[in-house]
């Protein structure tokens, strides 16, 4: 009888607890600033179907109340100097300000005095965004790995889990890396990733059909690198590349990942065939993806003559690493016959900007092109002058997403499946580990503040110590669940053919 | 009531009887040796101390500097990051407890106290668990001499070691499954017993090893104390249970765990010592039998009192287990100097406390090994005596070994952070905090060297990210507290002196593309005796003292002689002049050293270092016997260094 009643006052102490809604400080001094709060939600658009926007005020504050306005009412939240939105308050909230805003006022008690702050807005778009996002989780990456696994993330909750984990793999002797996660027009019933060392392969989805493939052959650098899955074939571009890394003793680009060698490739998934797409001597072709229509492939490539024979070619690459600039191209493809043609080059970057393009993405309807430009090189997460760039395909302009960007690195831009969101891997916070932000892309073409995605902690990416790299959307959930990733990564890849 | 029992009353009650010579013998004996109630009750508590004090002086007395390390190399927050992380393997709530006490070793002992109060509480419930008498004390300390021992013998594994909150892990874990013990046997009813059996084997994802071994306990257990049951199902059924649970509640939880591997169901806790090349089992021996020990508990004799032989049976074993524990306890403590003298010397380094780094240097025994020749370097260049004093210090490289395996110890994962940032190196710093990090774990010595190499590189988000991590901590949030003003304020950074060296080092170099190749040693040599630089003084003077180390005459002179020139009117130093007069003697084609101004020491004991060397090498000693020969007289002086100074392994 007694523990029933002390589990009853305890549940309803948490029901309260739950349902608190601190009141406004009276008499709070105003400030003209916004306040300074984590992650930054100040004046930013968000999707109709986005979880809490939680943030903590930061401000050396010792308490903290938020009041957020909508249409229809007003609640206050404020636990610490945390602002933690109950998660149905919020569809109420979201949903009644939806093609509209929601105003935030912010009080936070500083040295034992409340001060109100300017108020912000959060916009709510009347465009949703893809349910789903997945990328790798790793520590920012120098040359040991350990722990890595591609989770997926559920943006209308919090709910996270994992698609796959190198642990259950891997070994003290043979680790295991894993890369290069890839869907077939964002569904995941066609997807891949791939892992090296330890029971390496490129794990591939074909129709709901898990394979594990050696795309190694003779013929090729590597097995396939920065995949992209054809939008209306079984094929996928691969890159195939010869990397190192070097490292800066005092620069804080701290770290360059170069491409010796690089060429691409097309993997015919039903047959099981690799052939050539580009190898061309003192070319490093890479990053390659397609058009929506599936008739032209986007790729990247620096020229690169390597001219000193009395070292090696990687110690003349770290040599002149500040040479390799990539400019953009496109090439016409027919899905019938695999055939390519027609080398154009659409953006001379390397020349005439002195800068180098990496990471093209094609908006889904066709018109814009994203892509990371940065000063040198490939590898621009590491590179803290990389900015996102969008390319009008219609009218070839180039214009910088100063709404996506920020002082630090941002880098592997790509589209949501309706085209009005972008989501870019960034370095904003700290310059050291990867967060994903997304922006809204309006019909009117204009991009808007960028926000960094929502945990349910707000204070989680502080004490988060590793980087979510190459985020994608999706839209839908991986089926197929960790174990069975793991089960077929243990077996034998089946070797690719080479088709001439 | 068992037969035993009865037989012993019986016999108890005919002793008085006077017809009886056996029982005045028996009497006699008795009065000789008897262990009852208040002897055993001595024992017990006997034993207690004898922990208490074993614990004392192996914990504090001998591996403070040892423990005070292993707080440094582990890590612990609040938020729940942290927590989700510990969590993503069964055992991961042991890990998370285990992370929160070994904070406490910031004060060895505090940590050392709450660690024996922990073992002291494991042994009294495993006794009440198992029912067992205080007589047997001895081998109920048998699991926590155990803990003991798998505390102080990791040696070197200490840099290697994975598993999180290992340092609390196993004596956590074993007071759990004590516990759990205990609370099964509170419980009578058969229905009970299934249901504390369901709870106790779904803590698994929670204990994860300790689990099963408690239910292993369980098991044997309630075998000896179902065995006079008349039914074949409390008798056998009731004992089966825990072990079908061992089985089944792995496998049921694998599904849950997309990093777990199969193999590794029933061992998560356990902690293994390995690494790419090695697995050692001698420190896997501990746990081993901690997890033995406990199933003979419940075979222990249960009788209240003692007698004669029994009692002297008694004492043997409780003699015996002890001084085999102190036996193997003294024999598994790594006590090797250097492995500790390195743990004062980083400490004393990181408190930039460097005459006491000199002093750990003045006090070796033996050979340095290189990482302590290197802070030995640090600490001279901070208090600007390197010209002076390098050569005065042992320079040359006993390799860290573990002796009882074959590990191999990087510089990179023992001390590579904290000497690359005191030479201004904090990229490279950074690089091998986050490599570390990435193979066992972050922890708080890594993220506070984050932090200071953030605040150099004028990363003020990221350094800020840091100390805000440390102020969740016990122990390290006001050294976090303290610095958090300047990563809002960099021009504050003059106000914190112990940035000084770093940055006037870190704002004189250039940033260049390399690499390391993992050798932080022949890195530094390679970099800094192959610099120029005349705009820095104390990195000028790096510059000149790594050409001398690397003995090379072609990258000496330029040195020295800019060297002069930026410290014009100022007395040479003695080694820089050793340097130059034996240089000049070696190759006098090179340079003219005829018109310096030598004090009159350097050519006198070059002179006298000859003639020694000479009439040493005639009598026929070889090369290496000639250097130990002359090591008292010259073991000081840069000759000695250039000629005898040889065969070092960097690693």
């Amino acid at each position: 009888m007694k523990i029933k009643n002390i589990l009853s006052a305890l549940i309803t102490a948490a029901i309260i607890a739950s349902c608190n809604h601190p009141s406004v400080p009276a008499n709070a001094e105003q400030e003209s600033r916004l306040p300074r709060i984590t992650p930054d939600y100040t004046e930013v658009t968000v999707p109709a179907n986005i979880c809490p926007l939680n943030f903590a005020v930061q401000e050396g504050a010792t308490e903290a109340v938020a009041k957020l306005s909508y249409p229809g009412g007003e609640l206050t939240y404020g636990d610490g100097v945390k602002v933690q939105i109950d998660d149905e308050e919020w569809s109420l909230i979201r949903e009644a300000a939806t093609g509209g805003s929601i105003k935030v006022e912010v009080y936070a008690k500083i040295d034992n005095t409340w001060k109100a702050f300017k108020p912000f807005n959060i916009y709510v778009a009347e465009d949703s965004i893809d349910e789903y996002i997945s990328y790798r989780v790793i520590q920012p990456s120098y040359v040991a790995y350990e722990k890595l696994s591609i989770n997926q993330r559920n943006l209308t909750n919090f709910e996270e889990k994992e698609i796959y984990n190198n642990m259950a793999v891997s070994t003290e002797s043979v680790g295991q890396c894993i890369n290069c996660h890839s869907y077939k027009n964002y569904k995941t019933d066609n997807m891949l990733f791939h892992m090296r060392q330890g029971y390496g392969g490129t794990m591939i989805v074909n129709n709901g059909e898990l394979k594990k493939i050696d795309l190694k052959i003779d013929e090729t650098i590597s097995a396939g690198v920065y995949p992209a899955w054809h939008p209306t074939h079984n094929l996928i571009a691969f890159s195939t590349n010869k990397t190192g890394q070097s490292f800066h003793t005092k620069d804080l680009n701290k770290i360059e990942v170069q491409d010796t060698e690089s060429d691409l490739i097309l993997y015919d998934v039903d047959n099981n065939e690799v052939s050539i797409i580009s190898e061309l001597e003192n070319e490093l072709e890479v990053f390659p993806t397609w058009s929506p229509d599936g008739k032209k492939l986007y790729f990247c490539s620096a020229e690169f003559e390597y001219h000193i024979d009395t070292i090696a070619k990687e110690t003349e690459m770290i040599q002149r690493y500040k040479e390799v600039k990539y400019d953009l191209y496109s090439v016409d493809f027919n899905p019938e016959t695999r055939q390519f043609s027609n080398v154009e080059m659409i953006y001379n970057a390397a020349d005439s900007l002195g800068q180098s393009v990496t990471l093209p993405r094609v908006s889904p309807d066709g018109r814009y092109l994203l892509f990371a430009q940065a000063e040198y090189g490939c590898f621009h997460v590491w590179h803290n002058d990389a900015d996102i760039y969008m390319m009008d395909l219609k009218t070839k302009q180039v214009q910088k997403l100063n709404n996506v960007n920020s002082a630090r690195s941002e880098s592997y831009p790509t589209w949501s499946s309706n085209g009005r969101w972008i989501m870019v891997a960034s370095r904003r916070d700290d310059g050291n580990y990867t967060r994903p932000y997304i922006a809204y892309f309006d019909k009117n073409g204009k991009t808007h503040k960028a926000f960094e995605v929502p945990q349910k902690d707000p204070n989680f990416y502080t004490f988060f110590l590793r980087s979510f790299n190459r985020p994608e959307f999706m839209i839908e959930p991986v089926q197929i669940t960790p174990k069975q990733f793991t089960q077929k990564a243990k077996e034998d890849a089946v070797k690719a053919k080479f088709a001439q | 009531m068992d037969k035993k029992y009865n037989k012993k009353n019986i016999q108890k009650d005919i002793k008085p009887s006077f017809a009886n010579p056996t029982s005045q013998k028996e009497q006699k004996e008795k009065k000789t040796i008897a262990i009852k109630s208040k002897e055993s009750w001595l024992i017990a508590f006997g034993i207690t101390l004898a922990i208490i004090g074993l614990g004392y002086f192996f914990l504090v007395g001998q591996n403070s500097d040892m423990l005070f390390t292993a707080q440094g190399r582990s890590f612990f927050t609040t938020n729940s990051t942290f927590l989700d992380e510990c969590i993503k393997r069964p055992g991961g709530i042991i890990s998370w407890a285990a992370s929160f006490l070994t904070q406490f070793f910031y004060h060895p002992a505090l940590g050392a106290s709450i660690m024996i109060a922990m073992w002291i509480a494991s042994m009294w419930l495993s006794k009440l668990a198992f029912k067992v008498r205080n007589v047997w004390m001895a081998v109920l300390a048998i699991p926590v001499i155990c803990l003991l021992v798998s505390t102080i013998d990791t040696g070197y594994w200490i840099y290697y070691i994975k598993q999180t909150g290992y340092w609390f892990y196993g004596t956590t874990g074993y007071l759990i499954a004590m516990l759990l013990v205990t609370v099964y046997h509170l419980f009578k009813k058969r229905t009970d017993l299934i249901i504390a059996t369901f709870f106790i084997g779904f803590s698994y994802p929670f204990f994860g090893w300790y689990t099963l071994l408690a239910l292993i306990y369980i098991s044997v257990s309630s075998l000896v104390r179902f065995s006079k049951e008349t039914t074949i199902a409390d008798r056998y059924l009731i004992p089966l249970l825990p072990l079908v649970f061992v089985i089944a509640v792995p496998v049921l939880c694998y599904f849950f765990y997309p990093e777990l591997r199969f193999i590794d169901l029933w061992t998560c806790g356990f902690p293994y010592f390995i690494n790419d090349k090695l697995i050692s089992y001698i420190p896997e021996i501990p746990f081993m039998l901690l997890a033995i020990t406990p199933l003979l508990f419940s075979f222990l004799p249960k009788r209240k009192e003692y007698t004669g032989k029994q009692a002297w049976m008694v004492y043997l074993v409780t003699i015996v287990t002890m001084v085999s524990a102190y036996i193997w306890i003294d024999a598994s403590n790594f006590n090797n100097y250097n492995y500790h003298a390195e743990m004062r010397m980083n400490r004393a380094a990181e408190e930039q406390n460097w005459d006491k780094v000199l002093d750990e240097m003045s006090g070796l025994p033996g050979d340095a090994s290189r990482q302590m020749v290197l802070l030995k370097n640090v600490a001279l260049l901070n208090k600007g005596e390197m010209g002076t004093k390098m050569f005065k210090y042992n320079n040359m490289g006993e390799p860290p070994t573990n002796g009882f395996d074959t590990l191999q110890v990087h510089m990179v994962q023992t001390a590579a952070p904290l000497i690359y940032y005191y030479h201004g190196k904090t990229n490279f710093a950074s690089r091998w905090c986050i490599e570390n990090s990435v193979e066992f774990g972050y922890n708080f010595d890594n993220i506070k060297m984050l932090a200071r190499c953030a605040i150099i590189n004028k990363e003020m988000d990221a350094a800020r990210k840091y100390l805000d991590i440390l102020t969740t901590s016990i122990y390290h949030k006001d050294w976090a507290e303290r610095l958090i003003p300047l990563t809002e304020n960099p021009q504050l950074i003059s106000e914190y002196k112990e940035f000084d060296t770093v940055n006037e080092l870190w704002s004189s170099m250039g940033s260049v593309l390399d690499g390391d190749n993992g050798l932080c040693e022949m890195y530094l040599l390679n970099y800094f005796s192959n610099t120029m630089n005349k705009d820095c003084k104390l990195l000028q003077e790096l510059t000149l003292n790594y050409a001398l180390v690397q003995k090379n005459i072609q990258l000496f002179w330029p040195r020295f002689f800019l060297y002069a020139q930026l410290h014009q009117n100022q007395s040479m130093p003695i080694h820089y002049q050793e340097a130059a007069y034996l240089y000049g003697h070696l190759e006098p084609n090179n340079v003219n050293i005829k018109q310096m101004p030598f004090d009159k020491i350097v050519a006198e004991r070059y002179n006298g270092f000859q003639q020694l060397s000479q009439s040493l090498l005639a009598t026929g000693m070889n090369t290496k016997d000639v250097g130990e020969a002359m090591k008292s007289s010259y073991g000081d002086t840069f000759y000695w260094f250039y000629f005898f100074c040889r065969d070092i392994h960097s690693y």
